[in-house]
């Protein structure tokens, strides 16, 4: 004979769980917004009323910063988005640069990767270009970055390139030494539509210019500009100078006006301790708004550290909308936990 | 250069600060600066306002209501938040409690917050009224956690849900706004319930005296109406001050306040 079992309710637990959300809302209230507010939960519920904190954080816009156990930290508000705080054109995945090969014909002393016609050749090669092409245009990217070394010294380099302008605007880092030959064919080839070529010219005279890059280099850099133009092709140009030296560019700016290259187009960038230079600024994962960067071995952080082991993100290239979005992840993990620490740390 | 206009507003929580500051910044880049005046309680607010030391007074109901009492109405409203022109009062209890109505709290323990609260004290005792209740029909509580402040902080509000919850009291009326804080009973479903809801009344209001010009007056509303939540400047300040857009006052929904204050001999000044 089976007994039926009389049912019985078991004792609510939500009384004591809403206690825990009064305790909150009163906690919160006394605080400004982005101030902090802990609560402790009952030990006997601490499930129930753990779950109950989560979803009153979602309803009422508030946020967990921490629960250790029986003590749940509560941001009044919501930390700021920190994609919200970039300019649109920041946002990772806004853009992405590839390393067409590393080698190259120069061997600057300040090179952020370490290129120089000694430097072994580590190409991306066609298929993959394409690929990444294909899926950056699905993944929303508005441009890509093709970069070297010297993606000249490529003997496909125009069908390289045509398959990026083929999906998206793209410009191509050059030091504009090569245009002859062979290689001027091929640059023929490209679309001067879709493709901008940027040229480094990091002074207005020789001296500087060579005395990073190679006697001679400033000369063939500006006739390369001249060639590039003749071809009908938009030049941007991109300047690498010491920190020390960034108060002087108007003599600069006005030389690249007379080459013809419009202020929008003339790139002044600050020198980076990276690669083989000896001096300039820092950089890192905590300081650099990241920049999709793809190589032959994986995908960084940054163009600027794509040797660097610390900013090395991922080995799979692909799918290319899955390594935007973990380095997403990784910048918004950083920033959170920056202004984090800026909270616990206060200057006065 | 014009003189500022000098708003008070009464510090009933640590973001007061920054709404006012973020108001005072928006001002500044309009036809119509302001600066602000923090007061402890509203009573010295409204003191300060008809001894002109302010231009305009950030008042809750009960201070305009005593605003008006004490000016033979001679005060204006001069715009309020949409908020505040759809405010409710909410009588809620445990769920499963079984009250239908507010004839069904004959008898039960009904918690009250702060006496000066139009929300969660003095309304509900005048719906009580409407509905036939006299306050020795249910037996009242009040839970005075945070008088001077007309309940702004939702203190006593929530003083009060904890009395239900301990089983201090059968019911509790509070405002919309804090029924909707703790999730309306969506949250946790076991918990509250509510059980009846108020007809709509009006809030707070920006409150004037009639030496403030109408040429002095008019602008700095246009100004204040202008506040866009679709702006990424103006909505932080919006949001924190509890409202998507700025209004004109709507004067009837005073009159259940009105006629309470009335009914209660509630004193116009304290």
């Amino acid at each position: 004979m089976v007994i039926p079992r009389t049912p019985v309710s078991p004792p609510s637990a939500a009384p004591s769980a809403m206690g825990v959300v009064l305790d909150l809302i009163e906690g919160i209230g006394r605080v400004p917004t982005g101030g902090m507010a802990t609560v402790a939960l009952d030990a006997a519920n601490r499930i129930a009323a753990l779950d109950l904190v989560v979803a009153w954080c979602a309803s009422s816009g508030n946020e967990i910063v921490s629960v250790e156990g029986l003590t749940v930290t509560v941001r009044h508000g919501r930390s700021p988005d920190p994609l919200a705080q970039l300019d649109p054109a920041q946002v990772p995945g806004s853009r992405v640069w590839v390393y067409t090969n590393f080698d190259c014909n120069l061997a600057c002393d300040y090179c952020c990767v370490r290129s120089s016609p000694k430097a072994e050749r580590r190409a991306i090669g066609a298929e993959r270009l394409q690929q990444i092409a294909s899926e950056a245009a699905a993944a929303g990217v508005g441009e890509l970055i093709l970069t070297g070394g010297e993606p000249f010294l490529l003997n496909d380099l125009d069908a390289l390139v045509n398959s990026c302008t083929d999906e998206l605007p793209t410009t191509l880092l050059t030091n504009g030494m090569l245009f002859r030959g062979a290689r001027l064919e091929r640059l023929r080839r490209m679309d001067r539509s879709r493709l901008t070529l940027q040229v480094s010219v990091d002074s207005a005279t020789p001296g500087i210019h060579d005395s990073h890059r190679g006697t001679g280099s400033w000369a063939k850099a500006v006739d390369g500009i001249r060639i590039a133009h003749d071809e009908g092709f938009r030049v941007k140009v991109a300047a690498t100078l010491p920190a020390d030296q960034m108060h002087e560019l108007d003599p600069f700016h006005s030389f690249l006006d007379t080459i013809g290259i419009s202020r929008e187009d003339q790139v002044i960038r600050a020198l980076a301790h990276r690669g083989v230079a000896d001096s300039g600024i820092e950089l890192t994962v905590d300081s650099l708004i990241p920049e999709v960067t793809i190589t032959a071995d994986g995908v960084y952080w940054h163009p600027v550290a794509a040797d660097h082991d610390a900013q090395f993100v991922t080995r799979d290239i692909f799918p290319l909308a899955d390594a935007i979005a973990e380095i997403t992840r990784r910048f918004v993990a950083h920033r959170r936990a920056a202004d984090s620490a800026a909270e616990w740390f206060p200057c006065a | 250069m014009t003189a500022p206009l000098v708003i008070g507003s009464v510090a009933y929580s640590p973001n007061v600060v920054p709404i006012w500051e973020g108001m005072r910044d928006y001002f500044a880049g309009t036809s119509t600066p302001i600066d602000f005046v923090m007061y402890s309680n509203y009573g010295r607010q409204v003191d300060a306002l008809i001894s002109g030391s302010l231009d305009l007074a950030w008042n809750t109901n009960l201070a305009w209501v005593r605003t008006v009492a004490q000016t033979d109405s001679a005060c204006r409203a001069l715009a309020s938040r949409d908020t505040d022109l759809i405010f409710t009062t909410v009588f809620v209890a445990r769920s499963g409690s079984g009250f239908t109505s507010l004839e069904s709290l004959r008898g039960r323990r009904l918690v009250l917050g702060s006496r000066d609260s139009a929300q969660a004290a003095i309304l509900p005792v005048h719906f009580l009224r409407e509905a036939g209740l006299s306050e020795g029909d249910v037996n009242l509580t009040r839970i005075d956690s945070d008088v001077g402040k007309h309940g702004d902080t939702g203190r006593s509000e929530l003083d009060a849900l904890r009395a239900v919850l301990d089983d201090r009291a059968d019911a509790a009326a509070i405002g919309i706004n804090t029924w909707q804080a703790i999730g309306r009973g969506e949250l946790l479903p076991g918990a509250f319930e509510s059980f009846w809801t108020s007809p709509e009344y009006s809030h707070c209001t920006f409150t004037a005296m009639p030496s403030l010009e109408v040429e002095r007056a008019d602008p700095w509303v246009a100004n204040l109406l202008a506040m866009d939540w679709e702006n990424p400047q103006h909505r932080p300040i919006l949001e924190m001050e509890g409202l998507q857009a700025w209004v004109p006052p709507r004067l009837e929904g005073y009159a259940s306040l009105v006629k309470a204050v009335s009914e209660q001999g509630i004193t116009a000044r304290w």
